[in-house]
This record gives structure tokens, sequence and C-alpha cells, in this order.
């Protein structure tokens, strides 16, 4: 234990009294140089950490209620209690990789499933804004899925199947605010507008499959962007 | 169980009940903020540090820390005695250092003390000591009544209100702790591989293996915990005169102020640190050879005198 160190050093010292040698230390304020050495220090170091802050960053694809960037950095004290709470597991950590600002915030991972504002589980009140103790995530009164938008998915041509003429149309299927249409070679496209970036397109793609570790090996055809990105190579 | 190893066990099991509530998407929580669902005890400077970088009022923080203080004032500093992970993981240090452990009373060989009866001249010693106005250097830095802890403490709230986040969160070993199994559970149940999963590792351990002394010198939560502590007069030890080898048979012991971790001298609380520093770990209680401190959930009424046993007094 840490404290045990403090025992030993006080005998220590105790034993250079004994011996004659110890003398009176200056202090500071009450303080020895060290515990005023070990303050000012520590201080610097949160102000330099405070710092990041300043640097400007991308936006993320946030859980319901956590489209405010600026709120979610601000109020998030990173418990990772949403991504618990989450009863389909697409709320996921974010990674140093997004940013050591960004490091366990919440973002969303559509690998497995999509984000229906728990209208099954909860009756569409999202358990994780419920569960939020810190008001990072918050939804306004009377916020649903039609205009509460996550983000808004992108398709990766070279990637997608229907492009490759394999005829693929599981994103098309599955999109539940019939965001996606099928051109006359039957090639997905998606209507930005009607896009709220639920991931249900992302959580069926068959194009790639999570498994690899190589970076951008689990990313799919079609994933969800952050809203103001002009990503995906359309 | 002893004392000492409940004290390893509780923590240990406090990680693994939040790692088994989040595998399983039980809504449990951890350290930071635990609770039911929407029901959430907030950890105190992560519901300090959430408000003053929003500049918001956030009523499950304010509650959090209203109940917060009213523990702090029940039991002082326990938190870090017997549910903080830190000390915990701390104890790697061990796994690196060349030292021998302690013994199992944790009293350094050579350094026991003998239960010789006192002389005249020490007793006359010890009295000269318990008035001097803390002249000494090793007497000033365990009483000085700001120490390093509470400039980090007022650092990372002044940071958060700058910088608009809760800065201290962000590399909080309590919180490291817990991501640290988060992460290994998502690697194995998503296949989430990141850089992640060897940062917050050797953060933590960085943290708290290479500063020695978080717990007292750096960590502001129990900086708040030793401040808001200092008005708990309950759940501390209290020694019995009639049992206590110096008082009853006029030896000389001090085996219980050698024990404490926190470096308070419960016999004589004057030439230690503040009993606010207390974490109610026993150690006092297990090592005491004539078993007289115990701690009563009240301090004895009366005070000083009035009966047989002695609350150690406090002396800010």
């Amino acid at each position: 234990m840490g404290e045990r160190q403090n025992g030993e050093e006080r005998s220590e010292e105790r034993k250079k009294a004994a011996n004659g040698r110890a003398k009176p230390e200056r202090l500071y304020g009450g303080m020895t140089r060290r515990t005023l050495c070990t303050g000012v220090v520590g201080v610097a170091a949160l102000l330099g950490i405070g710092a990041i802050n300043v640097v400007p960053k991308e936006n993320m694809v946030r859980p319901p209620g956590g489209q405010d960037e600026e709120q979610v950095i601000g109020a998030c004290i990173r418990c990772e209690k949403c991504v618990e709470s989450c009863p389909r597991g697409v709320i996921a950590p974010a990674h140093v990789e997004d940013g050591i600002l960004a490091m366990r915030t919440p973002t969303m991972d559509f690998a497995d499933d999509w984000c229906d504002f728990c209208m099954q589980e909860n009756g569409g009140i999202p358990l994780c804004v419920e569960a939020c103790p810190t008001q990072a995530l918050k939804l306004p009164a009377g916020a649903d899925p039609e205009t509460s938008v996550l983000g808004v998915a992108k398709i990766r041509k070279d990637w997608c199947l229907a492009y490759a003429a394999a005829g693929c149309k599981f994103c098309y299927d599955a999109c539940p605010y019939d965001a996606i249409y099928l051109d006359d070679d039957q090639c997905p496209h998606i209507i930005e507008d009607r896009c709220n970036g639920c991931g249900a397109c992302e959580a069926v793609c068959v194009s790639l499959k999570n498994g690899s570790i190589s970076h951008g090996a689990n990313e799919r055809a079609v994933t969800v962007k952050p809203l103001g990105e002009k990503g995906g190579a359309q | 169980m002893k004392t000492k190893t409940l004290r390893i066990v509780i923590p240990l099991a406090i990680l693994l009940i939040a790692g088994i509530g989040f595998a399983f998407h039980l809504g449990i929580g951890n350290l930071s903020a635990f609770g039911w669902e929407d029901v959430s005890f907030l950890c105190p400077l992560g519901a300090l540090g959430s408000m003053l970088a929003t500049k918001t009022f956030i009523p499950k923080a304010v509650i959090s820390l209203v109940i917060a203080v009213v523990l702090i004032l029940l039991l002082g500093r326990a938190f870090c005695g017997w549910a903080c992970p830190v000390p915990v993981v701390s104890k790697l240090r061990e796994v690196f250092s060349k030292k021998k452990a302690l013994p199992d009373n944790g009293i350094e060989p050579g350094n026991e003390c003998s239960t010789a009866v006192l002389t005249e001249k020490e007793k006359e010693a010890l009295k000269t000591c318990r008035t001097c106005p803390s002249s000494c250097s090793s007497c000033a830095d365990v009483r000085s009544k700001v120490d390093s802890r509470h400039f980090i403490l007022g650092g990372s709230l002044l940071s958060a209100a700058i910088f608009g986040f809760p800065v201290f969160c962000l590399i909080c070993p309590i919180g490291l702790s817990f991501a640290t199994i988060f992460l290994v559970i998502l690697l194995f149940s998503g296949g989430d591989v990141t850089w992640s999963l060897i940062l917050v590792p050797a953060l933590l351990i960085a943290e708290v293996v290479l500063f020695r002394k978080w717990c007292s010198r750096i960590c502001p939560i129990s900086a708040i915990m030793s401040l808001i502590g200092k008005g708990s007069k309950t759940v501390r030890p209290v020694i019995d005169n009639d049992k206590c080898l110096e008082t009853a048979h006029d030896t000389s012991c001090g085996r219980c102020a050698l024990a404490c971790e926190q470096a308070i001298n419960p016999r004589h609380p004057e030439m230690g640190a503040s009993w606010s520093e207390c974490t109610r770990c026993r150690a006092c209680v297990d090592v005491c050879p004539s078993h007289a401190i115990t701690i009563p959930f009240l301090p004895p009424k009366g005070g000083e005198g009035a009966k047989a046993k002695v609350p150690a007094k406090t002396k800010d």
C-alpha cells in the first residue's frame, strides 16, 4: 500500500533525528518544498491535459441525446453506464484512435445490431439517456427517432456487393425509414434527408465482417458517419 | 477472514461485479456512477467536475454530492480503505520491488517497540514532544492543513471550469481500473481490438506504481474526503485507557502508530497525521497487543476523563 512507505520514511526521519543529523526543513505556508512542488506540478499537468480540448476534433456518431458534442465532452465522466445499459450492445466506448479526449466516451457500434431508441425495450425512451447520470446524453422533450438524427449512412461503392453486380440488397430491406432506394441497376443509394443514422443497414451489411485486426477490416460497405462530415467514398 | 485479506477481496469483488454487470448489460454501473437504471450515485469529483465544466445544475449530481457528504461525515475515508481498487492495484509495486514485503504485523524488523517501562526522562520527553508547536519538519509535513492533494483537487476543478470537461475523469485511476476490465470484456465479446487495451492499463500502472504515494499525495478524491472528513466523529478508533499499555501500565508501545498506513498516531494524535485521514482500515485494532482499540459507531460520551474510555481526541 502506498501509505506504508509513509511509515518507512518517517521512521527513517526519526533515525536521522536520533543521529542528530536532521536539520529543520524550511517550510512554505506550513508545507515542505516537496509537497508544494508536487502540488504545483500536479496543477500544471491538469491544466495541460485540459488544454487538449482546445485542439479541434472530429465529430463522432453518438448515442441518442449525444448530438451536442460540446455537452457530451463537457458532462461525460466516462462511467460507461450508457454502454452497459444498452440492451442491444450498440454503444461502445470510444478508443484512443478516436482521440485522447474522446477516450471512453460513448460512440455507436453497429456491428451486430442497430438503435431503435429502445422502442421495443423501453417504449421509445432510450435507456442510455435514462442511465446517463450527468446529462451528457439528453434528449429534448418530445424527441423521437424521426427528428433525432444520430448520423447519416454512406455507401462505399468499391466495397458494396451490389455495385459488383452481386445482387445484394440487405440494407435496402433493413432500412426502417425507407431512406435507401435501388436504382435501375439494383444498386442502393441513401436518401440523406430520411436517414437518421440508426445503423440498421450497417448491421446487416455482409460485404465485410468482423474478425480481422487490421485497420478498416471491420468497416462495412455501408457505414453510419457523423453529421457534418464529408466521409464515405460516394 | 482477516481484515487485511478482506480489504483486498472487497475491491476485487466490486471490480468483478461491475464486470459481470457490464458483460450482461445489467445497468448497475461501477464506482464512477453506480445504481440501478436511472438511479445513479455519482463520484463526488465527477459530479463537481461535470457541473463546473457544463456550468449547469445537474440534479443527479447534486443529490449524489449530498449523499457523499453524509457518507463521508459518517465514515471518513473508509472508501479508500475498503472499496477503492487503487490500493489493490498498487500492490503490483511489490512485484516489481526487490524489497521484501513487511511481516504480517506491518512492523519492520528492527523497528519493533520495546514494552519497557518508561523512565521519568522518557515521560518528560514525551510531554515536550506532545506540546511542541510542530517545529520538526516530519511533524509539520503530516500535520499541515493543506497538502499537494488539495492543490490537485483545486487544479482539476479549475481545469474543468476553464476547458469545459471533467479533466480528472480522463486519468482517474479508479475509472481506468474499471475501463481495463471493460476493454478486456469488449475484446473477447466483440473482437474490439484497440490501442486503448495497452494505453489504459499502462496509464493506470504508471500512476499508481510510479507515484507510490498516489493516495495520500495526489488523489483529489482522497482530498475531498479528508476535507469533509474533518467533521467526522463516528466509526473512529477509540482507545480503552484501562487496557492500553501506555496508560494502564506506564510502558512504551506505539504499535498502533507504526501500523497506521496514514501515519496517524492514535495514542498521541497530535504527533501524527490528522484523524481526517483515517480510512477505518482497522490496522491499529488488529495490531494492538492488549486489544485496547475498538471502532465503535458513536464516540463514547462524556469526553476525556469522564469515563475510562477516552476518545482519541482530535486536534487539527
